[in-house]
Order: C-alpha cells, then sequence, then structure tokens
C-alpha cells in the first residue's frame, strides 16, 4: 500500500476506484428506493418494473453476446418460452414461485442444452439466422398448442403468486423482488467476467481459432454461454408472466428480439452493465416517446443506426469515455 | 520418435497440398521443416495438428494415434502450435495471453472461482515465461500494441505456456530482425536443451537451418523429396535442384 500511495497516478486511480464503486453504491440504493419516490404514481412504479424485467432480459442476451460474440437474431425465444412455461406451471401445477421459476429456467437450460449443440457449431450469420428460426418455431408452437397457451389471445388468468405461501400481492414487493433478482444476476455475471470461465470467454470472442489451439473446449464453452444466457432470458419471460398475470405472443416476436439486442447495443455490447441501463432506458423511453407520437419507431431506428456509427461503445462506452475525461481534468 | 508421419495427404480440389507425406521426429531434437513456398508445409502442419482432417493417412503422437483428434485435445495432451500469420489476443494484455494458456493446461478454464494464491501462481508463471521470450517489461501492454516481433515472441510464448511435449512452430523468424531472430534461435535451442522440448519448425533461412537443426524434411509439391540429418541435405541432389528452381529464399 505504501508503494500506492507514493506514486500519485497510481493513487489517484484507486481513489478513482474507490469513487466510482461508492457512486455504483448509490445508483443501486437509489434503485431499491424507487418505490417510495413514486407512492402517489402507481403507473410509474409498474413501468419501472417493467424496465427491470427488461434489463435482466438485456443482461441475459450480453451473457452470449457480450462473452462470446455470438450474435443472435432470436432472443426473444427464451423470454417468450419462460414466460409461457411459468405461466402455465402458474395456472395448471401451483402457485408457488419458488417451484415455478426454477422449473422454467432448468426447462430452458434443457431446451437450450439441446438445441445449443447444434446451433453454437455455427459460426456468424449461420448462428444469426438459425437463433431467429428458432425463435419463430417458439412463436409457431404458440398457435399450434392454442388450447392450453390461448392462441393470439395469450395466455390469461394466471393466479396470484406466492413465495412460501404468502402471496405477493403489493407492486412495491414485487418491484424488491425483481429488482434484488436484477442485482443478484448483475453481481454474478460481473464476477463470471473476471473468474477464469470469463476470461476464457473473451479469448473466444477475440480469436476463437488460437483458443481452440492452447486446448479451450470452444464449443462447449460457447455452449455453456448459450444455455446460460436462454436461463436467464426465461428467468425474465417467467417474471414477466407472473407480474402481469398473462402471456402474449408478441413476447416471442421477431420484433422482441430485435429490441432486445437494440438494448443491449444501445448499453453497450459486452459491458453488462450498458445493456442493463439499455434496458431501463428503452423501456421509458419507448413509453413516453410513443405516447408522443405513433412513428416512434422510426426514431428508434433512426437512433440504433446513430448509435452503431457514432458511438458503437453504446451509452457505457460514451459513460466511460465521460469518467476517464474527468480523470484526466483532475491532473 | 515422438512423432510419427505416416502418408498424410490432403488435397484443395484437383491440388494435391500434402501427398503421402512421412517422416518421424526424435524427442528433444530440433526438426526443421523447409521447401518452397506452396510446397505444403503449413497444411501439414494443419493436418498434424487437427486443424483441417487428412484424406488419408495417420498421425502417431507419443505412440498414440492422434490422426482427427481436435486442436484442443491436442494441446491439453502437449502438443502446442504457433501459427505462420501470427495469431493472439490483441485486444487482451500480453499477461493475460499466456495467462488464458495456462489456466487451459491446469484445466480450469471452465472456473468461475480462483484462489487468490491460484491467481498469483498463474500471473506468476506467466511472467517467468514472458520473460524467457523478453517480453516481461511489457506484460501489462495490449497485446496488439506490440512490434510485429515482438507479437511472434508472445505466439510462442502462449504456445509455452502449454507446457508441451511437442511444438510445432510455422515460421517463427519470419520478419523479425537479424538480432530477434538470434535471440529465438537460441531460445529454441534453449527450451530442447533445458526441457527436452521436440520442436518442429518450419524456415526459410537455409544457413540457420542448417545450424539449429537435428534433422530436416525437405518438402517440394506436398511430398517428403529429402529427410536427413543437415549434412546429407547439404549434398543431396534433389534438394540441389529444389533449390535451383523453386524460390527457396523467399
Ligand atoms: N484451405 C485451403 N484451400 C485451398 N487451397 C489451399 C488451402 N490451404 C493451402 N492451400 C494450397 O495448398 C498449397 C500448399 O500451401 P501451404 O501448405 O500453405 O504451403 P507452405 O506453407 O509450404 O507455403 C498451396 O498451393 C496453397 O495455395
Ligand atoms: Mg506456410
Amino acid at each position: 500500500m505504501s508503494d500506492l500511495a507514493a506514486n500519485p497516478a497510481l493513487e489517484r486511480r484507486a481513489s478513482g476506484r474507490g469513487l466510482l464503486i461508492a457512486g455504483a453504491a448509490l445508483v443501486a440504493v437509489a434503485g431499491a428506493l424507487v418505490p417510495f419516490w413514486t407512492t402517489g404514481a402507481p403507473f410509474l412504479l409498474m413501468l419501472a418494473s417493467q424496465a427491470v424485467i427488461a434489463a435482466i432480459l438485456a443482461l441475459s442476451l450480453d451473457l452470449l453476446t457480450g462473452n462470446t460474440g455470438l450474435l443472435s437474431f432470436g432472443h426473444a425465444a427464451w423470454f417468450g418460452f419462460g414466460a409461457y412455461v411459468a405461466g402455465l406451471l402458474a395456472k395448471l401445477v401451483t402457485p408457488e414461485m419458488l417451484i415455478v421459476v426454477p422449473t422454467t429456467v432448468i426447462a430452458a437450460c434443457l431446451v437450450a442444452a439441446v438445441t445449443g449443440a447444434v446451433l453454437v457449431r455455427q459460426i456468424g450469420k449461420t448462428f444469426a439466422i438459425l437463433t431467429l428460426a428458432l425463435s419463430q418455431i417458439m412463436f409457431a408452437l404458440v398457435f399450434v398448442a392454442s388450447d392450453i397457451t390461448g392462441g393470439e389471445d395469450g395466455l390469461q388468468g394466471v393466479p396470484v403468486m406466492t413465495v412460501l405461501g404468502q402471496p405477493v400481492v403489493q407492486a412495491q414487493t414485487w418491484y424488491w423482488l425483481l429488482y434484488g433478482v436484477l442485482l443478484a444476476a448483475l453481481a454474478a455475471s460481473l464476477h463470471i467476467r473476471r473468474s477464469p470461465l470469463g476470461r476464457a470467454w473473451l479469448s473466444i470472442r477475440e480469436n476463437a481459432e488460437r483458443a481452440r489451439f492452447i486446448g479451450i473446449d470452444v464449443n462447449g464453452l460457447k455452449l455453456l454461454a448459450f444455455v446460460m444466457s436462454a436461463g436467464l432470458g426465461a428467468l425474465a419471460g417467467a417474471l414477466l408472466a407472473l407480474f402481469n398475470g398473462a402471456a402474449s405472443p408478441d413476447l416471442l416476436s421477431w420484433f422482441e428480439s430485435g429490441k432486445i439486442l437494440m438494448f443491449v447495443v444501445l448499453g453497450g455490447v459486452g459491458t453488462l452493465v450498458g445493456p442493463v441501463l439499455g434496458g431501463i432506458v428503452f423501456t421509458f423511453a419507448e413509453h413516453y416517446v410513443s405516447s408522443l407520437t405513433s412513428a416512434w419507431l422510426i426514431y428508434f431506428g433512426g437512433l440504433f443506426i446513430l448509435i452503431v456509427i457514432v458511438a458503437p461503445g453504446g451509452i457505457f462506452g460514451v459513460l466511460g469515455h465521460a469518467w476517464r475525461r474527468m480523470q484526466g481534468q483532475g491532473r | 520418435m515422438i512423432l510419427k508421419v505416416e502418408g498424410l495427404s490432403k488435397s484443395f480440389g484437383g491440388l494435391k497440398a500434402v501427398n503421402d507425406a512421412r517422416f518421424a521426429v526424435a524427442e528433444a531434437s530440433i526438426h526443421s521443416i523447409i521447401g518452397p513456398n506452396g510446397a505444403g508445409k503449413t497444411t501439414l502442419f494443419n493436418l498434424i495438428t487437427g486443424a483441417i482432417p487428412p484424406d488419408s493417412g495417420t498421425a502417431t503422437f507419443d505412440n498414440v494415434d492422434i490422426t482427427r483428434w481436435t486442436p484442443d485435445r491436442l494441446a491439453r495432451a502437449g502438443l502446442a502450435r504457433t501459427f505462420q500469420r501470427t495469431s493472439i489476443f490483441k485486444e487482451l494484455p500480453v499477461d493475460e495471453n499466456v495467462a488464458l494458456a495456462i489456466r487451459a493446461r491446469e484445466g480450469i478454464s471452465r472456473a468461475v472461482w480462483q484462489s487468490r494464491g491460484d491467481a498469483q501462481m498463474v500471473a506468476a508463471e506467466a511472467r517467468d515465461i514472458l520473460a524467457r521470450v523478453g517480453l516481461d517489461s511489457r506484460a501489462n501492454a495490449k497485446a496488439g500494441d506490440l512490434a510485429h516481433g515482438f507479437q511472434r515472441a508472445l505466439d510462442i510464448a502462449i504456445g509455452l505456456a502449454l507446457k508441451p511435449r511437442l511444438i510445432l512452430m510455422d515460421e517463427p523468424l519470419a520478419g523479425m530482425s537479424r538480432g530477434d531472430r538470434e535471440t529465438v534461435a537460441s531460445l529454441i535451442t534453449m527450451l530442447r536443451d533445458t526441457l527436452g522440448l521436440t520442436v518442429v519448425v518450419v524456415e526459410h533461412d537455409v544457413g540457420m537451418v542448417m545450424r539449429l537443426s537435428d534433422r530436416i524434411t525437405v518438402m517440394q509439391h506436398g511430398a517428403v523429396i529429402a529427410d536427413a540429418p543437415p549434412d546429407e541435405i547439404r549434398d543431396n541432389a534433389a534438394v540441389r535442384s529444389a533449390y535451383l528452381h523453386g524460390s527457396f529464399a523467399a
């Protein structure tokens, strides 16, 4: 530590890091306080809850795309899968969340392990197109099994959920539950990023051929990322269906897949925190802009193109840049 | 014989890139493969290391048939390679490039938890390996920011981090300054003499090859046209004619 103190540049960087952690903690606490700010505005709390779900969903795609470079055009497959499976389990089996949600996630992981074994052997465009195809198959399945899924009308009548037998009714409770899941998932993702597994994933994204020649089981690790990504995506879907008490086939549409991809690109691919912010910002922006103009999709399309060209690092890239400039000015 | 190649062949369309290649490599030796551009040297490496499947023939590593093994399995079994076109993780720090290989070797690439002690051990070993190729002072640099010669040295360091028994190096000296070439050449000799490592090396500088090698295999048009110790190769009529007709010095 005395070495650190002796070096002013290092010292500044260390204090900058402390500041960053303090800032992040502050933002996390502020997020937890949302239900107190919105006591008079139940709609806002609901929107915030949706935003948290979108953030979990965005994070789940970044686990795949950010870690291994595999681009999915059909990530909504897992979102919708989670929503329908959880909704049906709740209706037909039990409203106990501690049973429904883990079962749903495990089911998604199993389906992802089987389909992924084929998909992750493909690269680039082929992989992207096959993920789109997979999501379209799931979309079609909803209509094939419309007796139980409700088809075009969506799945209705999901009962009030319980945790350890206690009904979860209050909007505040729901928000904290969702927010807790988001924080836990983000913390786990950040931890894995720094672990040997996370580093090995990055090596695959960087140079898959070299990774193979140093003995990394490239397809195995891609599959692991695919399964984890699907599991977390399904978790987001499950939470959405149980929170809304309903699921609709839109959740499985290619449009939804595009939106998830936009969360990630908007936030900053591979930064984990960025996509979380992307999901939150996008959800609020979508709500307010779409209430102002029916042409909102055009604006979002334009924004998307602008980000890809002007700020390919997304929100996180811009924030990081500003932060480094501030650090630089401290000199 | 740590490596035996028996009748390996590979065609691309009508082109026989490697045609019934056979030779053997003695343990703890430096074995060079020379031949004009397009002779099939890189393709031969690709066949041995599982990058592409052969049409026919076998490769045996340490008396085990390794034909059609995948590259990752071979790497874990102690067969490493470096690439003609430098292949490193350009966006990652230099020491992380090496640490990745160490963790892969130790079978902990899937770990989500690593003790502080283990992490420090990996970091210390990475430093040692980097020191061996003269890269220790650049350990924290981004690999892609290194000068060309240093990137090639890093490629070798990644290979060494696997603690292989056999390493195939595809033109490790290409594009290096004379001084760096001497450094890498003495590194190769040192690896054989102190670690008992077997090195198969593709190299164009015939003077260097004669000096360095215990044995030399000469390829032309996909076929092995000579396979002997350096003295005999020097006097070999077929090799002399390949020199005259081929672009050996390229
Ligand atoms: N993947 C490939 N597809 C088609 N032709 C190839 C491929 N790889 C190598 N070749 C051809 O095979 C021949 C041998 O190439 P190579 O093994 O790279 O030779 P060397 O390394 O001795 O210069 C060349 O004619 C080359 O063009
Ligand atoms: Mg070559």
